[in-house]
């Protein structure tokens, strides 16, 4: 990185300190390498891991509650419930399937 | 002596009336919940309104700092959405930081010998603030859906290439998904700031419980205490990333409104 400064600095020269193009030289030399590291590849399987049982509850969530509200609204008890929790684990698991293709 | 009750885990949640304000039948009372939501507000405002007071093409500290949250979002709301996502942009930015802020200003100390009411308080760490910030993003999502794509959006529970003896099921399943995205959403960032937080209040709390011993357990006060600095430095990375997380996931469900036809 340091010696890289010795080829850069020839190149300083032709253009006159202070002007944009100089600038934007200075600029490039000191930043390096051209990308920064992503910022949520360092994080932890923690969040991932977080992120996903979340995902995988919630749907179940939902759909045990349709089940539940479909069940005291027909008085069918527990039949919309039963196919609640089968419809809400397949979305949660469709959720979880979505969120590890990101 | 030491008051051990204040090493009660949940007692940074409660709930604290400031001033009265009954409106109607309406309870709108300045609680430490909205106190620490204003002032979090107010700390963004100042920060945009002094970092873009002289601005330049070579920017000082502040303005270095403004530009480099707009590029990180505006890059993401690009990259997601695409071309559409430049009206969203604002949203997105204001919710981004909201949370932000809302979650580093809960992990700063609470000044000594405060009373209870000015504590510092987290406003994520509360289901109902979360799910309301939720509920707007999928509010949005669902009137700009049918706005840009009419009855089309409807597209978005029913996946191309699908055999038709199955849609009606994988469209109930796409509709309970759809619906279960404002409650993961929600869940994520208040059970992160909340789990955080009482772990955080439970390593300390074991400091002063040991130091309280005496005699040799005080010297293994040291252990906790570690932990804690270990604890602290995690939550400030979990505040950021949960911020990020809570807006690179309002990105993906705006863009599936914007291209709910293309499917």
């Amino acid at each position: 990185m340091l010696m890289s400064n010795d080829s850069g600095a020839d190149k300083a020269d032709e253009n006159q300190p202070g002007s944009l193009e100089e600038f934007s030289e200075r600029l490039d030399r000191m930043r390096g390498a051209p990308e920064e590291p992503e910022p949520q590849k360092g994080v932890s399987a923690m969040g991932r891991a977080m992120r996903l049982s979340t995902e995988l509850l919630a749907g179940l969530f939902v759909g045990c509650l349709i089940g539940l509200g479909l069940d005291r609204w027909l008085g069918v008890s527990p039949l919309f419930l039963l196919i609640g929790i089968g419809v809400g684990f397949a979305a949660g698991v469709l959720n979880v399937a979505r969120a590890m293709k990101e | 002596m030491i008051d051990f009750r204040a090493a009660g885990p949940l007692e940074q949640f409660e709930i604290v009336k400031l001033v009265d304000l009954p409106l109607g039948g309406i309870d709108i009372s300045l609680t430490n919940s909205s106190l620490w939501m204003l002032i979090g507000t107010g700390a963004i405002i100042l920060f945009f309104v002094f970092a873009t007071r002289r601005v330049s093409l070579i920017p000082g500290r502040l303005q270095g700092a403004a530009e480099v949250l707009y590029e990180f979002i505006a890059d993401l709301v690009r990259d997601t959405i695409g071309s559409d996502g430049r009206k969203f942009f604002p949203y997105v930015f204001t919710l981004f930081l909201w949370i932000l802020v809302a979650n580093l200003f809960g992990l700063l100390p609470t000044f000594p010998g405060a009373p209870h009411g000015l504590h510092t308080f987290t406003t994520t760490s509360h289901l109902i603030v979360t799910l309301a910030l939720a509920m707007l993003t999928i509010l949005i999502v669902i009137v700009y859906g049918f706005a840009k794509n009419g009855l089309k959006f409807f597209k978005l529970f029913a996946p191309s290439g699908v055999p038709v003896w199955l849609l009606p099921l994988i469209a109930v399943i796409e509709v309970v998904s759809f619906l279960s995205r404002p409650i993961s959403l929600s869940v994520r960032l208040f059970a992160n700031m909340f789990a955080g937080h009482i772990i955080l209040k439970l390593f300390a709390g074991f400091i002063i419980s040991l130091f309280g011993a005496g005699g040799a357990f005080a010297l293994l006060g040291i252990f906790p205490f570690l932990g804690t600095i270990a604890v602290t430095m995690l939550e400030f990375l979990v505040a950021a990333l949960q911020a990020y997380v809570f807006a690179v996931l309002t990105c993906i469900y705006l863009s599936d409104a914007a291209h709910a036809a293309d499917h």
